[in-house]
C-alpha cells in the first residue's frame, strides 16, 4: 500500500483534496449550512490588502483622474466660446466638484444631519461571479456592522448587509434581483416596493395602474420594510407606464450615479420625513428606532401611512345601488318599509345624486342603466 | 521498444525534469494568488467588463505550469479556488474542485512542454480556460442542481481574451522567478 | 530539449494515460456516489424530490355573482397573501416574521402545529389581504440570506357588498372542514382549500370554485428559485348569473333594515327569485377568511342567530296569510260559495272553547270577500270547521306547504303541515276539532317559511301552477312545476278578496301601491298562546306577516314578508309595498327605454306613479 501511495502520490493527493472539498460541498448542500470559518479567513486575509489597494487607487487614479478631467475642461473652455458648451462645461465642472472635494464634506454633513446612527465604510471589492450584485466593505462585526443592516450614501440607498465577518462585510446591492425594499413617492405619496432587476434600473412594484406617477418624481424609502429608515432617497422615476397587473415604474438609483466608494452603514435607523412634502400634521422627525439588525423587537414604523390603500374602497354594483336607493329615500322623505309615503323610484332627480337621468339636465346625466 | 517501463533512465529523466521546475520566493507564492483573487473582485467595481477576466485561473495555471509538481498544482488550485468561493455566494468548494483539477493537470502536462514558448502558453491557457469553464458548468448542474446556461461562443471569446491577457501576465510573473536554469 | 522522444518517454506516456484514465474512472464513481448520496439522498422518497421542487399554489379566482341584468353582486379584487414554506423553515425566523407581519407569535406557532400532519411541501397561508407595507416587508425579507421561507402569492379575493347586503343569499366561503371533507360534494378538496359554506357560494360551489393551479419551481440548496419547471394555470371559476333583481333586492334590504325576519320576492310565472333578505344580517367579509377572528366568533355565538336565512329557514305560524288557501280549499270542496256568509260577533264557541276574532266587536255578516279583506277569524273558524283539517291539508299540500319548495339553496326548512294522519304519526295523538279551528286561521300546528308562502300564494294567483323557486338564471329549476286543476272562478274569488285587503276596505290599505293593483293578505301570528302569556304575565309581540302579488291579473311578482314581532300584518305590508313598487318602477323604466331606444342615453323617464311632482 505504501508503495502504491508512493508511486501514485500525486494522484492520491489529488483524490484526497477533491474528496475533502466534495465532503465540504456535501455538508453545505445537504444541511443548507454555510461553512463560515473558511469565508471568515478569506475575507480577513483579503480585507487589509484590498484596503491598501483601494487607498492607492483613490489617492492616485481617483484624484489624478478627476484633476486631469478638470484641466481638460478648462482648456476647452478657453478655446470654445459657445455659450451652450460653456454651460455644459460648467455643469460638468460643478458635478466634478461635488464628486471630489465636496464628497467627503457632503458625507460628513449628512452624517451630522441624519439622526440615524451610521458608520462610514469603504467598498473594497465586488463579489466574484458573472452577475453578482454584491460588494464587500471594509467594516465588519467588530465595528458593529451586522447582517441585515442598511447601507446608504447621502445620495441614496445602496443595499443591505447580507453577511458580516470580523473585518469586512458583504453587501447586497439594491440592483440585485433578490433585493427589495419599501418605497414611497415624494409627490403622490404612493407606497410601493422597489426591486432590483440585475441591471442598473430598479422596478417599483405593487402600484396600481390607476395611480398617477410622473417621470422625475423621486421615490424615498418608506420604512415599511422595517430595514431602511424612512426618508432616504432611492431614485427618480425614469419610466412609468401601464403594466399588466401593476404599473411599471423604473427608477435610476441615485446612489450609483457618482460611482460607489464610501458608504454608510446604518447601525440604528431613525425614520424621517419625506423631503419637500411634509404632511399637514407634521410632528417633526419621527424618532422611532428601527429594528435592531439581527431583527429583534421591531417597532412598527409609526409612520402613519395614512394613504395605505389609496382611497380605493372596494365595492360592487350592489353597494352603488344601495347608495342610490338610500339617497332616493332620503330625498323623498321615505323610510322604506314603514307606513307613510310610498317611494317613487322614477321621480325626476333633484340636483345631486339623481337616481335616474333627466332630459333637462344633460350635463349631469349620470350613467344609470336604462333597463 | 522492449525496454522496461520503469527503467533507471526513466526516473533520472523525471528527476532531471523536475529539477527544472521554477522556484519562487515564498512571499510571491503567498501574495500573487491573493492579489489575483483581489483583482477579481476589485476590478469589476470600476470596469464591468473586467468580469470577463479570470485572474485566479490564470495564476493557477501559471504556477502549476511553472512548478511542474502536481501536488503543488493541487495546493495552489485548491487554495485559490476556495478563496474565490469564499468571496462568491456559491457554496464553498465549487471553484475549489475545478481549480484543483486545473492545477493538477496543468502541472502534469507541464512535464512535457517547453513552457517558455508563448504560442504554447497561449494554447494551454485556452485549453485550461475552456476546461475550467466546462467543468464548472458541469459541477453547477450536477452538484447544485442549478441550471445555468453556457454560451459556447461567449466562452470561446472569453477564453481567447484571457489567454491574450495571460501572455504579458506570465511574462511579468517570469520576472519573479528564481530559476537556476 | 524540446519534445524529448525516446522509448522511456513513450512508456511514460502510457503511464500518464493510465493515470488520467484512473482519475476519470474515479470521478465517474464519485459522481455516481454524489448523485445517490447527496442529491437524491432518499431517492425513493418523494420528500427528497420535493425538496428540490417547490410547489406554489395559484388559487383560482372564484366566479363572480351577477344579478339578472349582469350587474355585479359579488366581485373579486386583486390581493396578496403570504405563505410560509415549511421545508426551509428555520424556527428562529418565526419570531421576527410574526413581528414584521403583526401576527401573534403563539398563534403562528399553534398554526404550524395544526398543520404538522400535512405534507411539508405544502406551504401554509399565514396572512391574507396584505397591506402595501406588509408586502414591502415580505418582499424585502424573502431573499435567500434573510427569510427564504416567505412566499408571496397573488390571489383574487372576494369583494362582498357592504354591511350584510344579500349575505344569506350569497353565503360565505371558508376553509373546508373535517366533516365536509367526508361529503361527496367536497371529495375532491383537500385540507386548507376554500369552499362555499352557505348560500349560493355553497350551492354552486362547483361552478364558482374553478380549479386551483400550481407553479412548480426548481429551488437550489439556498432556496433560490432557479427555474419554473411547470405551470398549471388556475382555471377561474365561472360567473353565476342569478335571477335576483338588484333593484328589488336593494329596496327589500333597505325596507327590512332594523327589523328581524325574512322576506322573499319571486316571479310566480316561472319561479325566479327576484329578491331575498333575512335580518339580522352579518358581514360576509368578516366571515370569508381563513382566520377565525373575533368577528367570526361573535357572529356564530350571537343569540339572534344572524346566520339563519329566515326567508327559507324561519318556520313560523303564517297566521292569517294562510286564509286564502283555506278559502280556496273551501270553494273547491264546494262547502261554501262566494256568497256564503257567516255572522261574526267577535268570537265563537267551538268544541267547548271560545275562539276570539281579532276584532272583538265583530265583523257582522261576512262574505268571503269581506272575510279576506278584513281578515275575519270567525268566518274562517266556521269554514275550517265545515271542511275539516284533511281538506285544508290537501289543498295546502298542493300549494306547497309542509314540503321544501326546492329552491336551490342549502338547508331549506320544510315547515309543518298538520293533518289528522300527521298528528298521529308525529305526536301519537288523535286530531281534535279544535285543532282545525286554529289551523284555519294559520295558527296551531301549522308553520311555514316566507318562501313557502310566496310560492303558495303566487302559484294560486296565476291559477294553480306552482313553479319551483330558483336562483340560477336560464337554468330550469330542480323540480318541474306542479299543476292543480282549479276552478278559475274560485281562484278569482280569492284574488278579489286579497285585492280588497289592500285596495278596498281591508287590513292593509296603508300598503297601496300607486298605479299598481297589488293584492295581499296580512297575517298577525301569535308565537305563544294567549293562555301561556297570561299564565306567565308576559306579553310576546306577534309576528307580522304579509303575502302579496301584483298585479291582480297575470301577476308577475309575489312577495312574502315575515316581520318578527312586528305586531300587525300591515306593518309587514308596507315592506312588500316598497318591494313591489321597486319592481314596477323598474319595469316602467325598462319599457320607456325600449320604446324610445334613441333616447336611451338621455334616459328619458317619466314617473310611473305620477307622484313625481
Amino acid at each position: 500500500m505504501d508503495g502504491f501511495l508512493g508511486r501514485y502520490r500525486n494522484l492520491s493527493v489529488l483524490v484526497i483534496v477533491i474528496m475533502a472539498q466534495l465532503v465540504l460541498l456535501a455538508v453545505q448542500v445537504k444541511n443548507n449550512q454555510d461553512v463560515r470559518l473558511i469565508r471568515v479567513w478569506a475575507v480577513t486575509a483579503m480585507t487589509p490588502l484590498a484596503r491598501v489597494l483601494e487607498g492607492i487607487r483613490a489617492n492616485t487614479f481617483g484624484v489624478a483622474g478627476e484633476y486631469w478631467q478638470l484641466l481638460e475642461v478648462r482648456s476647452e473652455n478657453r478655446t470654445m466660446k459657445v455659450d451652450l458648451d460653456r454651460l455644459k462645461l460648467e455643469n460638468q465642472y460643478l458635478k466634478e466638484e461635488l464628486a471630489t472635494a465636496k464628497r467627503v464634506e457632503a458625507m460628513a454633513s449628512f452624517v451630522q444631519r441624519n439622526p440615524s446612527k451610521t458608520i462610514g465604510a469603504r467598498i473594497i471589492g465586488a463579489g466574484s461571479g458573472m452577475n453578482s450584485k454584491v460588494v464587500f466593505i471594509d467594516r465588519g462585526s467588530t465595528s458593529g456592522v451586522l447582517k441585515g443592516m442598511p447601507v446608504i450614501t447621502p445620495d441614496g440607498i445602496v443595499g443591505k448587509v447580507t453577511a458580516s465577518y470580523p473585518v469586512g462585510a458583504q453587501v447586497m446591492l439594491i440592483t440585485d434581483p433578490t433585493f427589495a425594499c419599501g418605497v414611497v413617492s415624494d409627490k403622490s405619496r404612493i407606497h410601493g416596493t422597489v426591486r432590483g432587476q440585475g441591471n442598473n434600473q430598479l422596478l417599483v412594484d405593487y402600484i396600481q395602474n390607476e395611480q398617477q406617477v410622473a417621470v422625475g418624481e423621486v421615490f424615498y424609502t418608506s420604512g415599511d420594510d422595517r430595514i431602511f429608515p424612512k426618508g432616504l432617497p432611492v431614485g427618480p422615476v425614469r419610466v412609468a407606464r401601464q403594466g399588466k397587473l401593476f404599473k411599471e415604474i423604473y427608477l435610476a438609483p441615485t446612489a450609483f450615479e457618482k460611482g460607489l466608494e464610501e458608504v454608510l452603514v446604518v447601525l440604528e435607523g431613525v425614520h424621517q420625513q419625506i423631503p419637500d412634502l411634509l404632511p399637514g400634521a407634521g410632528t417633526g422627525p419621527e424618532a422611532k428606532p428601527l429594528a435592531p439588525p439581527p431583527s429583534e423587537s421591531v417597532p412598527t414604523p409609526v409612520d402613519a401611512t395614512p394613504q395605505q390603500k389609496p382611497d380605493q374602497k372596494l365595492s360592487t354594483d350592489a353597494d352603488k345601488l344601495l347608495e342610490k336607493y338610500r339617497s332616493i329615500g332620503e330625498q323623498q322623505g321615505v323610510r322604506y318599509g314603514n307606513p307613510g309615503r310610498v317611494p317613487n323610484f322614477n321621480a325626476p332627480p333633484p340636483v345631486v345624486k339623481p337616481p335616474a337621468p333627466k332630459t333637462e339636465t344633460p350635463p349631469a346625466a349620470p350613467v344609470v342603466p336604462p333597463n | 521498444m522492449p525496454l522496461p517501463e520503469y527503467s533507471e533512465a526513466n526516473f533520472v529523466e523525471g528527476r532531471r525534469r523536475k529539477s527544472s521546475s521554477s522556484s519562487f520566493r515564498p512571499i510571491v507564492f503567498f501574495l500573487v494568488p491573493l492579489f489575483s483573487v483581489l483583482l477579481d473582485i476589485f476590478l469589476p467595481r470600476f470596469i464591468e467588463s473586467a468580469r470577463t477576466l479570470e485572474f485566479p485561473l490564470l495564476i493557477t495555471i501559471y504556477f502549476s505550469l511553472m512548478k511542474r509538481q502536481p501536488i503543488a498544482g493541487i495546493a495552489i488550485g485548491a487554495t485559490i479556488g476556495l478563496m474565490q468561493d469564499s468571496l462568491s455566494q456559491q457554496p464553498l468548494g465549487m471553484f475549489g474542485i475545478v481549480k484543483t483539477l486545473v492545477g493538477y493537470f496543468a502541472a502534469s502536462v507541464s512535464l512535457r512542454f517547453d513552457l517558455n514558448n508563448p504560442a504554447l502558453r497561449f494554447m494551454l491557457c485556452n485549453f485550461f480556460f475552456v476546461f475550467h469553464q466546462f467543468f464548472y458548468w458541469v459541477m453547477v448542474r450536477a452538484l447544485l442542481g442549478q441550471a445555468t446556461n453556457i454560451n459556447g461562443m461567449d466562452e470561446l471569446v472569453r477564453s481567447l481574451l484571457n489567454s491574450a491577457v495571460a501572455l504579458p501576465l506570465f511574462l511579468a510573473l517570469d520576472k519573479l522567478r528564481e530559476d537556476e536554469s | 530539449m524540446r519534445f524529448l522522444r525516446d522509448e522511456s518517454k513513450f512508456a511514460q506516456g502510457k503511464i500518464a494515460f493510465l493515470q488520467y484514465l484512473s482519475v476519470g474512472v474515479f470521478l465517474l464513481i464519485l459522481g455516481g456516489y454524489w448523485n445517490l448520496q447527496i442529491r437524491n439522498e432518499e431517492i425513493y422518497s418523494l420528500k427528497a424530490e420535493r425538496n428540490r421542487i417547490k410547489a406554489l399554489p395559484i388559487p383560482a379566482p372564484r366566479g363572480k355573482i351577477l344579478d339578472r341584468d349582469k350587474r355585479v353582486i359579488v366581485d373579486n379584487h386583486s390581493s396578496f397573501s403570504v405563505l410560509l414554506s415549511r421545508e426551509t423553515l428555520k424556527e428562529e425566523h418565526l419570531k421576527p416574521i410574526a413581528e414584521g407581519l403583526d401576527l401573534d407569535y403563539d398563534e403562528l406557532l399553534a398554526k404550524l402545529k395544526r398543520h404538522r400532519a400535512r405534507p411539508k411541501y405544502q406551504a401554509i397561508f399565514i396572512k391574507e389581504e396584505l397591506t402595501p407595507a406588509e408586502i414591502a416587508f415580505v418582499e424585502s425579507h424573502r431573499d435567500p440570506d434573510t427569510y427564504p421561507e416567505l412566499e408571496l402569492i397573488h390571489t383574487e379575493r372576494r369583494v362582498y357588498p357592504e354591511s350584510g347586503f344579500g349575505a344569506h343569499l350569497i353565503g360565505y366561503v371558508g376553509e373546508v372542514s373535517e366533516s365536509e371533507l367526508n361529503l361527496a360534494d367536497f371529495a375532491k378538496y383537500q385540507q386548507g382549500d376554500l369552499v362555499g359554506k352557505t348560500g349560493i357560494e355553497r350551492q354552486y360551489n362547483d361552478l364558482l370554485a374553478g380549479v386551483d393551479g400550481q407553479r412548480q419551481v426548481l429551488v437550489d440548496n439556498k432556496g433560490n428559485e432557479r427555474r419554473t419547471l411547470g405551470m398549471k394555470p388556475a382555471v377561474p371559476g365561472k360567473p353565476v348569473e342569478l335571477t335576483i333583481d338588484l333593484d328589488v333586492q336593494t329596496v327589500m334590504e333597505l325596507a327590512m333594515d332594523g327589523r328581524r325576519g325574512g322576506a322573499v320576492a319571486l316571479d310566480p310565472r316561472n319561479g325566479e327569485v327576484l329578491a331575498m333578505v333575512s335580518r339580522p344580517g352579518f358581514n360576509l367579509s368578516s366571515l370569508s377568511s381563513r382566520e377565525r377572528n373575533r368577528q367570526w366568533r361573535e357572529i356564530f355565538s350571537n343569540p339572534e342567530k344572524p346566520l339563519l336565512n329566515r326567508a327559507i329557514q324561519a318556520q313560523m305560524a303564517p297566521g292569517s296569510t294562510f286564509k286564502p288557501i283555506v278559502a280556496l280549499a273551501a270553494l273547491e270542496s264546494g262547502e261554501i260559495t262566494n256568497d256564503t256568509s257567516f255572522g261574526c260577533g267577535g268570537g265563537l264557541n267551538f268544541f267547548g272553547r271560545y275562539f276570539h276574532c281579532h276584532n272583538k266587536k265583530g265583523h257582522g255578516a261576512t262574505t268571503l270577500k269581506k272575510a279576506l279583506a278584513q281578515s275575519c277569524d270567525v268566518y274562517f273558524y266556521n269554514v275550517g270547521n265545515k271542511i275539516g283539517i284533511d281538506k285544508i291539508a290537501e289543498y295546502a299540500k298542493i300549494a306547497g306547504f309542509g314540503a321544501k319548495t326546492g329552491i336551490d339553496l342549502p338547508a331549506e326548512a320544510e315547515g309543518t303541515l298538520p293533518s289528522s294522519k300527521w298528528k298521529i304519526r308525529a305526536l301519537r295523538e288523535k286530531w281534535y276539532g279544535g285543532d282545525t279551528i286554529s289551523v284555519a286561521i294559520g295558527q296551531g300546528y301549522l308553520t311555514s317559511t316566507p318562501i313557502q308562502l310566496a310560492h303558495a300564494i303566487g302559484g294560486l294567483a296565476i291559477g294553480g301552477i306552482w313553479h319551483t323557486p330558483h336562483l340560477l338564471k336560464g337554468e330550469p329549476a330542480s323540480k318541474p312545476a306542479r299543476k292543480a286543476d282549479l276552478n278559475l272562478d274560485h281562484v278569482r274569488f280569492v284574488v278579489d278578496g286579497m285585492c280588497e285587503v289592500v285596495n278596498g276596505w281591508g287590513t292593509a290599505t296603508n300598503s297601496r301601491v300607486p298605479g299598481v293593483e297589488m293584492c295581499g293578505k296580512t297575517g298577525t301570528a301569535q308565537t305563544v298562546s294567549n293562555e301561556y302569556q297570561k299564565a306567565r304575565n308576559i306579553h310576546v309581540k306577534d309576528n307580522a306577516w304579509f303575502v302579496a302579488f301584483a298585479p291582480r291579473v297575470n301577476p308577475e311578482i309575489a312577495v312574502a314578508v315575515l316581520f318578527e314581532e312586528g305586531e300587525h300584518g300591515n306593518l309587514a305590508g308596507t315592506i312588500a309595498r316598497d318591494v313591489v313598487k321597486a319592481h314596477f318602477d323598474k319595469k316602467a323604466r325598462k319599457d320607456m327605454s325600449q320604446s324610445q331606444p334613441g333616447a336611451a342615453t338621455a334616459g328619458l323617464q317619466t314617473p310611473a306613479g305620477g307622484a313625481g311632482n
